[in-house]
C-alpha cells in the first residue's frame, strides 16, 4: 500500500489559488462571451439584427443564416480547398523546418552561423507588398492553389523554436547511436524526431492555425472564385454593401443580413481549430515552452 | 464498329469547327474587355459565363471581371495597385478616393480627350460641358486632358423626411419656419405617436462623427455632404464651411435641440444599421438620408411591426434659420469614375471594344442590360420585366448595371425604382418616387463641385476632419461651450488648413 502524500497548504496559499481560480473563471468567461454572442447573432432573424436587439441569446429565432451557408455548395469546396491547403503546410514544413532546424542547431555544422543570420534577417526585413507579389506571380503562383501552400512553409520564428530543441537534445544519445553505425539521415529520422513529438506537434499547430487563418496571402493571388479557401469565399458571402451605399435599389427576401452571417460564418470557420486543439493541446502546453530555457 | 464511332466523331468535330466558323464570322470580332467594377459579394462575370454571354449578344463585347473584393473600395484599389504594378492593368475599372491621380502620373491611364467624340459620342453628350471642363481643369498633368469618366449626379440627391402619420397624430401641419420644426420636434417627444404606450420616441437624430444630420446644419447655409463639411463661397470667396460664422450657429442651434432631448442621445454613437435600425423599430420622426431609398425603411418599419403599421413620410420643407439662406448641398461631379487602361491602345480592336462597352453604358437603346440575364437577374410578369430580390449566392455580378443611366437624374432614378415594384410594396415606391420629386428645388451646386482631393495631399487630418469632429462631437453634447468654436477655427488654420485654403482657392481661381 502506498501512503498518499499531500503538501501542506497554508490558509495564504489556498485564498491565493482561490483568487487565481477566480480570476481564470473570469477571464474564461470574458473569452467565451464574444462567441456566445456571435452564435446568438448568427441564429437570429433579419429584423432582430437591424434593430440591433440581440443580446447573448438569439431573437426571432431562425436557422436561416446557416441554411443559406451549409447549403452553399462552394463554401464545402472551399472548405476542402482550406482543409487540403493546411495540411500540405503542415506536412510539409514540418519536414522542411525539422531537416533545417536540427543541423543549425549543431555548432560542429559550419555555416550555421551564416544561414541563421539570414534566417533572423527575414524576420526583420520584409519584402513590401507589390515585390512580393510580383515574385509570387513570377513564380507561376498567381492563381495558383499552390499559393496558398509555398509562402507558407517556413517561418523564420519556427525554425528558431525547434532549433533550440534540438539542441536540448542529449549528445550522448547521438554518440551513442553513431557507434553503433547509425547514419545521419537514420539517426535524425529514427532517433531524434520520434523523441521530438512535442516541438513537432507544437509548431505543427502553430503552421496549422496559420495556413487555415491566412487571408492577406490568397487575396492577394488568387482571384478564381473555384480556388477560394474558406477564409476568403466566407468573405465573399459576408461580403455586401455598407449603410451607405445601401442606396442602390434593391430587393431582398432573405431572413438573414450580413451581421447574422458574419456571425454564423465565424462560428463556422472556428469549429474545425476547435475540435483539432484539445487533441494537441497536451503538447501544446508543453512545447510552447520548449526553447525559452536553454540547457 | 470502330471505324463508324471514330468517323463519327470526327464528323461531329468537323461540324462543331465549321458552325463555330460561321458563328465567329457573323459576330462582331471584338475582343473580350476586362472590365473591374464593385463587387460587393456577387458572383463573378467569368467568360463563357451567363453574364458574358448577355453583354457579347447585346452589344457584341464580352465583358467579365474576376472576383475582386469591394471592401468599402480600400481591398479593390490594392488589388488594382498590384495588377497595374504587374503591368496586367485591368481594360476598364473605376477609380475613387483620388487613386486617379498617381494612375494618370505613373502613365496606367488612357488619355480619352480625341477619343471621345468619335468613338463615345454617347459619353461625351450625356456628360454636361461644364462636368468635363472640371475634368480638364483636374488633370494632374497640367495639360487639360481627359483621363477619366465621371461619374455624374444631376439631381438632388439627399434631404430629409418626416413622418407625416406621426404630424397628423400629434395634430400638427407640416413645418415651414424653424420654429415650427422644433414645436413638431417636441410634439413628436411628449406625445407618443406611435401610439405605444412607451416614451420612445427619437424626434432627429444622426450618426456618429455627426454625420447624416445636413439638413440641420443646411439651415443655417453651411455646405455639408453626408456629413462631411464642403467648401463654398463664404463671404466672397471660397472657403471651408466648417470654420465659417454659419457653423458655429448651426452648432449653437443643434447643441440646444441635443440639450432638450430632441435628438437621439445616441446620436454621436449610432453605425449606419444603429440609425436605420431605430427608424426601422417606428421610434424616429424625422430622418436625413437619400430619399427615394425610403421604400427600404417603409419596409423596414412594416416587418417590425408586423404589417400593422404602413408609415407615411413626406419631404421636410428646406428650413432656413433668420438671417441664412437653406439649401441642400449637390455636387454634380462625383469623386468616382471609369478610366481606360493604356495598354489597350497596343491593340487596336481591344481599344475599340473597350470605347464601345463604355459607350453602350451611355446608350439608351441598351439600358434593358440594367435587368441582367432572364432567370437569374428578372423574370417576365405580364410582359413586363421585374427584378428578382437580391441573391448573392446564385446571382453574377452586373458590371454594366446602368446602361445609359451612368448620368444619375429624377427619370433614371424612377425607371431604378419603377423596376423593383411589385404590388406589395406599391405603397412604398409611391412614396420613394414622392420624395424623390419633391425636393429637386431645394438643391444647389456649391463652388467645389469636382475639386480634386489632391489639394488634401500632406494634410489628411484636414481631409479626415480629425479636429472637426473632435469639436463638433463635444459642442453638440454640451462638453464644451460654443466659445470653444473660435479656438476651433484657429487650431484648424494653424495645422494645415491655412495651406488647404491656400489651394482650393487656387484651384478654384482655374476653375472659373
Amino acid at each position: 500500500m502506498k501512503a498518499k502524500y499531500r503538501i501542506r497548504e497554508s490558509a495564504g496559499d489556498r485564498t491565493f489559488s482561490m483568487i487565481v481560480l477566480v480570476f481564470l473563471v473570469l477571464f474564461a468567461v470574458l473569452m467565451a462571451v464574444p462567441m456566445i454572442a456571435e452564435l446568438a447573432v448568427s441564429l437570429s432573424s433579419k429584423i432582430a439584427s437591424q434593430t440591433g436587439s440581440i443580446g447573448l441569446l438569439p431573437e426571432g429565432f431562425t436557422f436561416a443564416s446557416w441554411e443559406f451557408m451549409l447549403r452553399n455548395a462552394s463554401l464545402w469546396s472551399s472548405f476542402m480547398i482550406s482543409v487540403s491547403s493546411t495540411a500540405l503546410v503542415v506536412v510539409i514544413s514540418l519536414l522542411i523546418n525539422s531537416m533545417m532546424a536540427y543541423p543549425l542547431s549543431k555548432k560542429r555544422f559550419g555555416p550555421s552561423r551564416v544561414l541563421l543570420l539570414l534566417v533572423v534577417f527575414t524576420m526583420i526585413f520584409k519584402a513590401p507588398t507589390i515585390p512580393y507579389f510580383l515574385t509570387l506571380r513570377g513564380y507561376g503562383l498567381y492563381n495558383n492553389f499552390w499559393a496558398m501552400v509555398f509562402p507558407q512553409v517556413i517561418s523564420a520564428y519556427n525554425l528558431l523554436v525547434m532549433r533550440s530543441f534540438f539542441q536540448t537534445f542529449p549528445q550522448e544519445i547521438e554518440e551513442a547511436a553513431e557507434i553503433d553505425g547509425c547514419g545521419k539521415f537514420r539517426m535524425f529520422f529514427q532517433i531524434v524526431l520520434p523523441s521530438s513529438k512535442a516541438v513537432i506537434a507544437t509548431v505543427g499547430l502553430f503552421y496549422g492555425v496559420g495556413a487555415w487563418n491566412q487571408y492577406a496571402t490568397p487575396l492577394m493571388m488568387i482571384q478564381d472564385t473555384a480556388l477560394f479557401p474558406l477564409q476568403l469565399k466566407i468573405h465573399q458571402l459576408v461580403n455586401a454593401a455598407s449603410g451607405d451605399i445601401a442606396a442602390a435599389v434593391k430587393v431582398s427576401t432573405a431572413n438573414y443580413t450580413n451581421e447574422t452571417l458574419g456571425a454564423a460564418a465565424v462560428i463556422f470557420s472556428m469549429i474545425p481549430v476547435l475540435i483539432l486543439y484539445p487533441f494537441v493541446q497536451k503538447y501544446f502546453a508543453k512545447g510552447a515552452m520548449l526553447g525559452s530555457v536553454k540547457g | 464498329m470502330k471505324l463508324t464511332k471514330r468517323m463519327l466523331g470526327t464528323l461531329l468535330a468537323l461540324a462543331l469547327l465549321i458552325s463555330g466558323a460561321a458563328f465567329a464570322e457573323t459576330a462582331e470580332n471584338y475582343p473580350d474587355i476586362e472590365y473591374w467594377f464593385t463587387n460587393e459579394g456577387f458572383l463573378p462575370a467569368e467568360v463563357g459565363g451567363a453574364y458574358y454571354n448577355l453583354t457579347k449578344e447585346t452589344i457584341g463585347v464580352g465583358v467579365y471581371m474576376p472576383y475582386v473584393d469591394w471592401n468599402g473600395g480600400q481591398t479593390y484599389r490594392e488589388q488594382l495597385a498590384l495588377r497595374v504594378a504587374a503591368n496586367d492593368t485591368p481594360d476598364i475599372f473605376i477609380y475613387n478616393n483620388g487613386i486617379e491621380n498617381s494612375l494618370i502620373l505613373d502613365g496606367a491611364a488612357l488619355d480619352l480627350t480625341d477619343y471621345l467624340p468619335e468613338y463615345m459620342p454617347h459619353v461625351w453628350e450625356a456628360i454636361p460641358a461644364s462636368v468635363w471642363e472640371t475634368v480638364k481643369a483636374n488633370d494632374p498633368t497640367g495639360q487639360g486632358r481627359i483621363w477619366t469618366i465621371p461619374d455624374v449626379t444631376t439631381f438632388t440627391r439627399h434631404g430629409a423626411y418626416i413622418r407625416t402619420d406621426w404630424l397628423e397624430a400629434v395634430g400638427k401641419s407640416m413645418p415651414t419656419t424653424q420654429e415650427e420644426f422644433v414645436d413638431v420636434l417636441r410634439a413628436f417627444k411628449e406625445k407618443d405617436p406611435n401610439g405605444n404606450g412607451a416614451a420612445d420616441e427619437i424626434p432627429a437624430g444622426g450618426r456618429m462623427e455627426a454625420r447624416w444630420m445636413d439638413y440641420l446644419f443646411a439651415q443655417y447655409g453651411v455646405a455639408m455632404y453626408e456629413g462631411y463639411p464642403e467648401w463654398d463661397i463664404y463671404d466672397g470667396e471660397i472657403t471651408y464651411s466648417a470654420v465659417t460664422s454659419n457653423m458655429k450657429a448651426a452648432l449653437e442651434f443643434v447643441s440646444s435641440l441635443y440639450k432638450e432631448g430632441l435628438l437621439d442621445p445616441e446620436t454621436l454613437l449610432n453605425s449606419a444599421g444603429d440609425w436605420s435600425g431605430k427608424f426601422d423599430s417606428n421610434t424616429v420622426g424625422v430622418y436625413y438620408h437619400i430619399p427615394w431609398v425610403a421604400y427600404q425603411r417603409l419596409q423596414g418599419i412594416y416587418d417590425y411591426t408586423a404589417g400593422a403599421v404602413k408609415a407615411q413620410v413626406a419631404n421636410l420643407p428646406q428650413i432656413s434659420a433668420e438671417g441664412y439662406e437653406g439649401f441642400i448641398t449637390v455636387k454634380p461631379t462625383g469623386n468616382s469614375g471609369k478610366m481606360v487602361s493604356a495598354d489597350v491602345a497596343n491593340d487596336e480592336m481591344l481599344m475599340k471594344a473597350a470605347f464601345r462597352v463604355l459607350d453602350c453604358q451611355y446608350n439608351m437603346e441598351y439600358r434593358d442590360l440594367e435587368y441582367g440575364v432572364e432567370g437569374m437577374h428578372f423574370e417576365v410578369v405580364d410582359g413586363k420585366k421585374v427584378k428578382l430580390p437580391e441573391d448573392k449566392a446564385s446571382q453574377e455580378l452586373l458590371i454594366l448595371q446602368t446602361p445609359g443611366c451612368q448620368v444619375e437624374n429624377v427619370e433614371v432614378i424612377t425607371s431604378r425604382l419603377e423596376a423593383v415594384r411589385t404590388e406589395e410594396n406599391s405603397w412604398q415606391i409611391d412614396e420613394s418616387i414622392a420624395l424623390l420629386n419633391g425636393n429637386q428645388a431645394d438643391g444647389k451646386v456649391i463652388a467645389a463641385d469636382g475639386m480634386p482631393s489632391s489639394v488634401y495631399e500632406g494634410y489628411e487630418d484636414i481631409q479626415n476632419r480629425t479636429l472637426y469632429v473632435e469639436y463638433v462631437s463635444k459642442i453638440i453634447t454640451g462638453e464644451y461651450s460654443i466659445d470653444k468654436f473660435d479656438e476651433f477655427v484657429e487650431r484648424w488654420y494653424k495645422n494645415g488648413g491655412q495651406a488647404v485654403t491656400d489651394r482650393v482657392r487656387e484651384w478654384y481661381a482655374g476653375k472659373k
